[in-house]
């Protein structure tokens, strides 16, 4: 076994490059992330016509648009593998921790280079001014790793069951709704330029740090036979 | 066979007692009216929804621990039995709040609660519909349930911070004090008692059946090798 020689770190690190190689080769997620992103943007910004909206219905908006974002692309790295039969070949190389963990890593940034990319488009399209950066960027990563965390866990489980697509939403929506209630109030608060309390920060990185561990202890069950 | 066809009769006669005494000997409610009398098929039935969420996590854990399929036969029995249980806790809690808030539906901490217990129901239903090999479907399954479980409590935390509520306050309020007229809450007691063993009835009905299906499909097995 290659990753009894090997420490966990660089076997983490191996996956994040595998797979960060085979996205920048077919640039197949990232892209199609972005138009869907773009497309979603677009289709609210032309039907407003150039209306102003209320920063809770921005919030509510940019939050759904990364989560059916995620949707659409988060579940490519379980079902890809099985699709090109090479889950088989990772569990022999690496074990179930290292995987997971890298994939969540993949995933996490992932999906803040797309947070990165909508987050001008936003501004752009809805005339939208944002006050407070760094809280925002705060907010935006926690949200994004609890994001990539849980459809981590539920990538896996929806390879079982043959890549069927609709169901990846069905099982991730109703483990996330917690951290998506929070991060969207937290974000109209951002909006409307007031400092979100520090409980809410607490409340969001508790909640990733519970669902890495949680869902890190149950990945094991799903990814050994 | 007899114990089950006694234990039905026990609980036949103990639920129509309760229905007896919710309709005649339950006073009208201040304020509330008749209307009083869908909260003792509404609290119950909500209790239900949540105690079957609560066993289904338990068992799922139980079956993760042990692999044994009777655990994962009780965990997804409980959540389907639950799910029902729970789609009368909403349907019956939105009938109470249009008669004495006006409005269906007005997400209410309390609806949003039980409006997520719904989709998690719902969801781990259609993934294991989505899963044909019994040993995955079990293991995904009990996964779901504990992963589920374990992002509920967060709820707790957010949900009346953000929202406004209408409910009634529970029957033990945070004060821990039981502000409720003492027939009433005898009665919503009995009642509690008579929902929970229509679910635990159910739920071994669904869990023996299914053991005798799977000893006949083995003793078939058997058959056919010799």
């Amino acid at each position: 076994m290659q990753d009894k020689k090997l420490p966990w770190y660089s076997v983490v690190w191996a996956i994040v490059r595998k797979d960060a190689l085979c996205e920048l080769r077919s640039k197949y997620a990232f892209s199609a992330l972005t138009m869907f992103a773009l497309i979603t943007l677009a289709s609210i910004s032309m039907s407003l016509a150039g209306a102003t909206i209320s920063s809770a219905l921005a919030a509510a908006l940019f939050w759904i648009i990364l989560f059916f974002c995620a949707m659409a692309g988060l579940s490519r790295v379980f079902v890809q593998e099985q699709e090109a039969g090479t889950l088989f070949t990772l569990r022999l190389y690496a074990n179930g921790q290292a995987v997971y963990w890298g994939k969540t890593l993949f995933n996490s940034l992932l999906l803040i280079a797309l947070t990165v990319l909508v987050i001008p488009l936003f501004v752009i399209l809805l005339n939208f001014t944002i006050p407070l950066w760094l809280e925002l960027s705060v907010l935006l990563v926690l949200g994004d790793i609890g994001i990539a965390t849980v459809s981590t866990l539920t990538a896996l489980m929806v390879c079982r069951t043959g890549g069927k697509g609709a169901l990846f939403t069905v099982i991730t929506f109703p483990l996330l709704l917690p951290q998506f209630l929070m991060v969207i109030a937290s974000t109209t608060r951002v909006f409307d330029g007031i400092l979100p309390e520090v409980q809410d920060f607490v409340f969001m990185a508790g909640y990733d740090m519970t669902v890495l561990i949680a869902t890190s202890i149950l990945f094991d069950y799903l990814w050994y036979d | 066979m007899r114990r089950s066809f006694l234990s039905i009769l026990g609980i036949f006669i103990w639920t129509v007692g309760v229905i007896y005494a919710v309709f005649t000997i339950v006073p009208p409610a201040e304020g509330l009216g008749n209307l009083v009398r869908i909260a003792f098929f509404h609290i119950p039935v909500a209790w239900v929804s949540v105690l079957a969420f609560l066993l289904s996590a338990v068992w799922a854990f139980q079956y993760l621990r042990t692999r044994k399929p009777e655990h994962d036969w009780r965990s997804s029995a409980a959540v389907s039995i639950g799910f029902a249980f729970c789609i009368l806790a909403t349907v019956s809690g939105a009938t109470f709040a249009k008669l004495t808030w006006g409005a269906y539906w007005n997400w209410d901490p309390r609806q949003t609660t039980i409006f997520i217990l719904l989709l998690i129901y719902g969801a781990y239903l259609a993934l294991r519909s989505a899963i044909e090999d019994e040993e995955q479907k079990a293991r995904i399954a009990a996964v779901y349930s504990l992963c589920s479980f374990i992002t509920v409590p967060f709820l707790v935390f957010i949900i009346p911070r953000y929202y406004f509520s209408l409910h009634p306050a529970p029957v033990i309020n945070s004060a821990a004090r039981i502000e409720m007229d003492k027939i009433m809450l005898a009665v919503l007691i009995a009642a509690l008692i008579a929902c929970t063993a229509i679910f635990w009835q159910l739920l071994t009905y669904r869990v023996n059946s299914r053991q005798k299906r799977e000893a006949a499909a083995i003793s078939g097995e058997e058959g056919v090798k010799q």
